[in-house]
C-alpha cells in the first residue's frame, strides 16, 4: 500500500512529491529522483492536530506532509494518534473537559482560594503589614480622605474608651485609629490589612452616644482578628491576576494596585463573623448588642438618600452598601442576639 | 525580468475544531497545575502554524514542550515576586521592575531567537540574528525616549523596533528586508489624532446646537462644560472602540507592504473598518459567553488577518536553501509573552 506525499530535504524549500510505503520496521520514500529508507524507531512521527496534514521528521532535518490522514492511518496503524490528540478531536472529550475544567474553576474559587488565603494572610510579615498600611494613607490622604474636623479632644474620647474595653481571648486592640473626613465616602469605618482603623467624620457624628461608635469599632476589630482584609485582599489578587493572565493585559492591573485596597468587599461569611465578635465584645463590655444594630440602621438610612440624589455623580457612596451585603438581613440577626 | 506570482496566504483553522483543542489545554492545564501549559502553547502554536499555508505547504512550529516549561517557570517567578512584593512594598517592587526592563531587551532577543528558530516552512527553519547591543537601543532606549516625550516618539520607536526585529531575520540563509520609514508611523498616528479631533468638534458642536435650540434642558452657562465633558467622554469612548483596531489594521498592511525576502516583496490590505468589526464582535462575545467564545474569536481574527497577506513571488520560491541554524532558549519566549511584549512577525 501506497501513500502519496510531499517531501522536502531540510536543505532547500522545492517539494518532491513522493510514496510512502511501510516495508517490515522500515519507511521506503520514493520520488522521481529522490529515494530513502529510514528505520521507524528513527522517525519523529507527529500525533494528528485536527485536519491538518499528517507530519514525518526526518532526524537529518527531512519533512515529509501527508495530506491523506486516512491513508496515512492505514499505513501507520500504531501512530494513529495520541491520548491527547484522540481528546482534541471527540466532542464527548471536549464536553468532559469543559464541565472538568467549569468544577475546578469553581471549586477553586469557592474552596481552594480562601483557604489558601487564610494559610498565606498568617504567613505575611507584620513589617510589611504595617507598611501597607502606610502606603494605603501616602496614596489616599489629601484626595479621597481629608484631614478630620472632629476637635482633638473628641477623638482622645473615643481612644480612652476604646483603651478601657475588656477584651475577648485572641483578640487585639487597632493598632491605630486614624480619623479623616470624606465627603465622597459618607459615614463609614474601615479596617485596613495592617490592622489600622479609619473612622470618618461623618460616622462619629451620625452616632448618638459614643456606644455606637464603640459598637462599629468592634465590628472593625473582628475584621482585623480574622484578618479578613488582607485575606480579602490576598484572594482579588490572585484573581486579579488569574483574570490578567487570561485576557491578556497586564498593565490594568497595575494601574488598579493602589485601589483594589479601598475596593475591598467583605463576603457575607466575614461580615457575620465580625459582627458576631463585636456582639461578644459589647456583652462582655456591658453595653447592649442593639448598639451595632442601631448603627447599621442609620447608616442604611443615611446611605440611602444619598444613593437617589446624587446616584450619577459619585458611585462611590453605593460602596459602603455593596460592601456589606445585606445589611437588612445583619440587623435582624444583631437584634436577635 | 520574471513575471510577479501573486500568492494569498491560506488559513484552513476552524473554531469548532480548535475548541476542542483549547478546552482540552486549559482543562489538562488545570489538573497538572499549570505545568501542561507548556505542552498546551505546543499544540496550539502548531495548530495556527499547520492551517496556515503558502502556496500549497503549511507552517510549522517546532519549540520543546520541555524548554518552554522552563522559560514558564522563570517568568512566573519574576511575575510574581513583582506583583506580590510590589503590593507589600512598593520601593522593592520599583526595583525589581527595573531590574526586569533591563533585562527586558535581552529576552526579547531570546524570545525572538526562539519563536523564529522553531518556525519552518517546507521543512526550511527561520532564524533571528539580532544582537543584544541593538536590542538595547531598539526595545529599550527608544521606548524609554518615547515615554519621556510623552508619546511624541511613539511612532519612531515602533518604526526603530520593526526595522530591528525584520532587518535581522532570515528564512533559511535568506534575509528580511523592511523599508518602511518613519513618516509612515507617525502617518497612522497622525489619523488617528485627527479622527479624534474630528469625532471631539462633531460631538461638541452637535451638543451646543441642541442645548441652544432648548432640545437638551441646560442653562446657557453650564452649557459649554456640558457639552465639553459630553464631547471628551464621546472622543475617549470612540478611540477606545476604534483607534486600536484601527491602528492594528493600518500596522499589519505597513509592515507586511513594506517587507521583503530576498527578490519577493508582500502584501497585506487588511480593512479597519473590517478589523473593528471583527475585533468589536469578538469582544462582545467572549464576554457574553463568560470567555467560552475565546477559541472562535482566536480563529476568526487569524483568519482574517492571514487571508489577506500576499506574497509576491519574483521567480520560484523553491530555491530558498537552509541557512545557519540559530541556538535558541524558550526561556526568553516564554518572559516576553508572560509580559505581554509579543512582537508579532
Amino acid at each position: 500500500m501506497r501513500v502519496a506525499a510531499v517531501y522536502y530535504d531540510g536543505r532547500q524549500a522545492r517539494p518532491h512529491p513522493v510514496t510512502l510505503c511501510v516495508e517490515g520496521d522500515k519507511l521506503l520514500l520514493q520520488g522521481k529522483d529522490i529515494a530513502r529508507r529510514d528505520a521507524l524507531a528513527t522517525l519523529n512521527i507527529q500525533p494528528p492536530l485536527g485536519n491538518t496534514p499528517r507530519l514525518i521528521l526526518f532526524a537529518d532535518g527531512g519533512r515529509c506532509e501527508v495530506a491523506d490522514r486516512q491513508g496515512f492511518a492505514d499505513m501507520l496503524p500504531r501512530d494513529a494518534g495520541s491520548a491527547v490528540s484522540t481528546m482534541e478531536n471527540s466532542w464527548l472529550y471536549a464536553l468532559a473537559a469543559l464541565l472538568i475544567t467549569l468544577g475546578l474553576v469553581a471549586g477553586a474559587y469557592i474552596c481552594g482560594l480562601p483557604y489558601a488565603a487564610r494559610v498565606a494572610a498568617d504567613r505575611v510579615p507584620v513589617y510589611l503589614l504595617a507598611q501597607m498600611d502606610n502606603q494605603f494613607f501616602a496614596s489616599f490622604d489629601e484626595t479621597l480622605l481629608k484631614p478630620s474636623a472632629l476637635p482633638a479632644e473628641r477623638r482622645q474620647a473615643i481612644w480612652d474608651r476604646l483603651q478601657h474595653l475588656s477584651l475577648p481571648p485572641g483578640a487585639a486592640k487597632p493598632e491605630r485609629i486614624e480619623f479623616r473626613d470624606s465627603p465622597e465616602l459618607g459615614a463609614n469605618a474601615f479596617a485596613l490589612p495592617g490592622g489600622s482603623v479609619i473612622v470618618l467624620d461623618d460616622l462619629v457624628k451620625l452616632a448618638d452616644n459614643d456606644e455606637e461608635i464603640i459598637a462599629v469599632l468592634a465590628h472593625e476589630m473582628g475584621h482585623i482578628a480574622a484578618k479578613h482584609a488582607l485575606r480579602q485582599m490576598l484572594q482579588a489578587s490572585v484573581v486579579g491576576l488569574a483574570m490578567t493572565w487570561y485576557i491578556g493585559d497586564v498593565s490594568n492591573l497595575l494601574a488598579a494596585g493602589p485601589t483594589i485596597l479601598l475596593e475591598t468587599r467583605y463576603s457575607r461569611d466575614f461580615e457575620r463573623q465580625a459582627d458576631s465578635f463585636a456582639a461578644e465584645l459589647l456583652r462582655a463590655n456591658g453595653m447592649p448588642v442593639s448598639r451595632l444594630a442601631d448603627m447599621l440602621q442609620k447608616l442604611e438610612t443615611a446611605h440611602r438618600p444619598d444613593e437617589l440624589i446624587k446616584s450619577a455623580q459619585t458611585a462611590s457612596t453605593l460602596d459602603y452598601l455593596s460592601s456589606h451585603p445585606n445589611t437588612e438581613e445583619r440587623i435582624k440577626r444583631l437584634r436577635g442576639m | 525580468m520574471v513575471e510577479q506570482q501573486r500568492r494569498q496566504l491560506q488559513f484552513s483553522g476552524s473554531g469548532g475544531e480548535y475548541f476542542r483543542i483549547w478546552i482540552v489545554n486549559v482543562c489538562l492545564s488545570i489538573v497538572t497545575l499549570g505545568i501542561y501549559s507548556a505542552w498546551a502553547k505546543v499544540r496550539r502554536n502548531q495548530y495556527f502554524y499547520r492551517h496556515t499555508t503558502l502556496a500549497g505547504a503549511g507552517f510549522d512550529y517546532h519549540g520543546e514542550p520541555k524548554a518552554i516549561l522552563k522559560g514558564r517557570i522563570i517568568a512566573f517567578l519574576m511575575f510574581a515576586a513583582y506583583s506580590l512584593v510590589g503590593r507589600f512594598d512598593p520601593l522593592a517592587g520599583f526595583v525589581i521592575l527595573a531590574l526586569i526592563m533591563l533585562l527586558m531587551p535581552w529576552l526579547l532577543v531570546r524570545s525572538l531567537r526562539f519563536r523564529l528558530h522553531n518556525t519552518s516552512y517546507r521543512g526550511l527553519r527561520f532564524a533571528f540574528h539580532g544582537h543584544s547591543s541593538q536590542a538595547y537601543i531598539n526595545f529599550l532606549l527608544w521606548p524609554l525616549l518615547s515615554a519621556l516625550t510623552l508619546g511624541l516618539l511613539v511612532p519612531l520607536a515602533q518604526q526603530r523596533m520593526a526595522r530591528y526585529t525584520r532587518d535581522n531575520s532570515a528564512y533559511g540563509s535568506a534575509f528580511f528586508k523592511f523599508s518602511a520609514g518613519v513618516w509612515a508611523y507617525y502617518n497612522i498616528y497622525l489619523m488617528t489624532v485627527l479622527l479624534g479631533i474630528l469625532i471631539f468638534v462633531a460631538l461638541m458642536a452637535v451638543t451646543v446646537l441642541l442645548g441652544s435650540s432648548g432640545l437638551i434642558p441646560v442653562e446657557a452657562d453650564q452649557l459649554r462644560a456640558m457639552s465639553l465633558l459630553i464631547a471628551a467622554v464621546g472622543t475617549y469612548l470612540a478611540l477606545f472602540l476604534i483607534a486600536y483596531p484601527y491602528v492594528a489594521a493600518r500596522l499589519q498592511n505597513l509592515l507586511w507592504n513594506s517587507t521583503s525576502l530576498g527578490a519577493h516583496g508582500f502584501s497585506s490590505y487588511v480593512k479597519g473598518r473590517e478589523m473593528v468589526g471583527i475585533m468589536l464582535g469578538n469582544v462582545l462575545l467572549i464576554v457574553l459567553s463568560l470567555g467560552l467564545y475565546k477559541p472562535f474569536a482566536d480563529i476568526r481574527l487569524a483568519r482574517y488577518r492571514i487571508q489577506h497577506i500576499e506574497l509576491l513571488a519574483n521567480g520560484s520560491i523553491d530555491e530558498f536553501v537552509a541557512g545557519l541554524q540559530s541556538q535558541a532558549s524558550a526561556a526568553g519566549d516564554e518572559m516576553a509573552d508572560m509580559f505581554d511584549f509579543d512582537i508579532a512577525l
